[in-house]
């Protein structure tokens, strides 16, 4: 077989690769450079961002849109989830820029595991196959692990890399069971080829449990309930930094592979059984799992006393809003509805990425050394003494809970509207439920804010110095937050502007020779 | 007796039952890692038996990067493991408690 080689469809991934080892050993030879190497890894990232935007251009004419066999693939799924996976580990780079001076941490390994693990959620956006989305996953999953133990003589971090690790490679592991059981249902693990060959599965059951393996993989990484036990441990032990790189990362590159293999891999085809209850089964399961994600995490959130504990409450709500849109673009009908509506689960992704690394930033740089004052009373009546941050962070939270002219808000009317609008009794239901739940999640925001303005302090309060890097990322989020809030034709646009030649269509179900049992027995 | 598909498929699913009652009920980290590496090798053995069926290399080339991603696990697995053993002198699932609601 041709191997299909194609270096230039990479090339984001490559750049972002060849920049990490090259942090790593840069800071063998060099110690103690910690400014130099997140200089270094941003400049890579621009990089690769450029590089980026040049597939963006160019795929389709002299880049082909799919190379390596189909495996990798260049589509608007794939281009506007990179886009935000590079803000994301460049936002993550300049709050870390703080912490990793105040912690000593070894500032090589740092930032190369933070670009290894944006290689991971690289591939896993353009990963149009289940070993390249399994590789990713890995890749990224792995690096996370470590950071959540970073700080090594901290016994709440190493407890909460431990949880990380040792419940995420059990998600893991069924995840591959998945893959396996739908590689054997459709003898390929081409996600284009899936499509098709689910009309004609060779072994139905085994795909319906592939599928719902999968779903139990995916479903952890992106923290949605019943798989959601280990988010609040671990976003409340990792260090800070790495907690809002967790939330907005990781879970938007999970959404990016899960809704390729789903929405795209096990798509309806009329007038085939096994595909409708397939397609069936996985609707139903995910709208379950958006009601329960997006009520328990409201509900959750608001008895919490730990900011951190709440914002990982909270981010377990927001994939619940964000699954609306996945189930909507699981049931769209037309090609062009379901890719518009997943340009709005990436922007949702992405809003909410910027919003809550804005939050981590200030959370960040309150909490001290160690992460010590993380619980709410920390907050009180810090409003007036130091405006900067309560201010930026009151505007995240509005954010966050959905505020007209904010990005939260513009992000959940484009991925509610299309959910509302086509109809379905389900959808509407999910809307609904999402709609109320976004009420009952201003208790908890709205709180921060109350305790920042109109509580006395009883402590003694220092105007933290902010570093040139958090009022860079602090400048940006609110920016963006107002930029995404008002602009979004803009940025939505060019989120479906795909290169033409590959749009996310579903394949027509073509008949296909069934496989020839006779040599396979052999 | 030539072993069919069902016998891989068999085999694969006890030892994957096995690896993940191990992992819910064990309280030793290593133990639980174990467990899950037993998962992991029950699914190649599927991917194997997948592979054979269809005469398709594919499947066996996921077991490649299988393995090789289990090896990574393991690596990390353990020094995430040993500096939890550090700084309890446990390796006990159960002593992770601080990170509570």
């Amino acid at each position: 077989m041709n191997p299909d080689a194609n270096l230039a469809i990479i090339l984001p991934e490559i750049v972002v690769a060849v920049f990490g080892t090259i942090v790593m050993l840069y800071d063998c030879f060099v110690p103690n450079s910690r400014k130099t190497t997140a200089a270094v890894s941003i400049f890579g990232l621009l990089l690769a961002a450029i590089a980026l935007f040049w597939l963006w251009l160019f795929a389709g004419q002299s880049v082909p849109v799919s190379a390596w066999n189909g495996m990798i693939v260049t589509d608007s799924l794939r281009l506007s989830f990179s886009i935000s996976f590079l803000i994301i580990t460049a936002v993550t780079i300049l709050v870390s820029a703080v912490w990793v001076e105040r912690e000593d941490v070894p500032a090589g390994e740092y930032y190369s595991l933070l670009l290894f693990a944006t290689v991971g959620m690289l591939l896993m956006a353009s990963g149009n196959d289940l070993v390249i989305i399994f590789l990713g996953l890995e890749t990224l999953s792995l690096s996370t692990y470590v950071m959540a133990g970073l700080r090594k003589t901290d016994l709440r971090s190493n407890e909460a890399a431990m949880k990380y690790f040792i419940l995420g490679s059990f998600a893991s592991a069924f995840l591959l069971y998945g893959m396996a059981l739908v590689y054997g249902a459709t003898g390929s693990t081409n996600i284009s080829e899936i499509a098709i060959k689910v009309a004609n599965a060779n072994f139905p059951a085994l795909l319906l449990i592939g599928g719902a393996m999968m779903l139990v993989g995916f479903g952890f990484k992106i923290a949605c309930v019943p798989f959601h036990i280990w988010t609040p441990d671990v976003y409340e032990g990792a260090p800070t930094p790495i907690t809002g790189f967790m939330a907005a990362g990781p879970k938007a590159a999970a959404f990016a592979s899960f809704m390729r293999v789903f929405v795209l891999g096990f798509p309806l085809i009329n007038g085939v059984q096994v595909s409708a209850f397939l397609h069936d089964s996985w609707i139903t399961a995910l709208s379950i799992m958006a009601i329960l994600t997006m009520t328990f995490g409201n509900v959750a959130a608001i008895v919490q006393n730990n900011v951190k504990r709440m914002l990982a409450y909270s981010s377990i709500a927001h994939a619940g809003y964000a699954m609306v849109g996945f189930v909507a673009a699981g049931m769209a009908k037309t090609a062009d509805k379901r890719e518009e509506i997943i340009a709005a689960v990436a922007f949702y992704m992405l809003a909410y990425a910027i919003t809550n690394l804005g939050a981590f930033a200030i959370v960040t740089l309150i909490a001290e050394k160690n992460d010590r004052r993380t619980e709410f009373d920390d907050y009180n009546g810090i409003g007036f003494r130091s405006p900067l941050l309560s201010f930026s962070l009151s505007i995240f939270m509005l954010s966050l809970l959905g505020l007209p002219l904010t990005a939260g808000f513009i992000s959940k009317v484009l991925v509610f509207q299309p959910a509302f609008e086509a109809g379905s009794p389900l959808l509407v239901f999910l809307v609904v439920v999402a709609v109320v739940n976004t009420a009952i999640s201003a208790y908890y925001y709205l709180r921060l804010i109350v305790v920042m303005f109109f509580r006395e302090r009883v402590t003694e309060w220092e105007n933290p110095k902010i570093p040139y890097s958090l009022a860079t990322v602090l400048v940006f989020a609110v920016l963006g937050v107002f930029y995404l809030g008002i602009f979004s034709d803009g940025v939505i646009r060019l989120f479906k502007s795909s290169p033409s030649a590959f749009q996310l269509r579903v394949s027509e179900p073509s008949v296909q020779p069934s496989i020839d049992m006779t040599k396979a027995e052999r | 007796m030539e072993p069919t598909l069902a016998s891989y498929l068999a085999l694969s699913g006890i030892l994957f039952t096995i690896g993940a009652v191990g992992v819910i009920f064990k309280r030793n980290a290593i133990g639980m890692f174990m467990c899950i590496e037993l998962m992991l090798n029950a699914v190649n053995i599927t991917f194997v038996g997948f592979s054979r069926f269809y005469n398709d290399a594919t499947g066996q080339l996921f077991v490649f990067m299988v393995m090789s991603v289990a090896a990574a696990e393991a690596a990390i697995g353990l020094g995430i493991i040993i500096a939890f053993f550090r700084n309890r002198i446990s390796v006990d699932v159960d002593d992770a408690s601080i990170l509570k609601n």
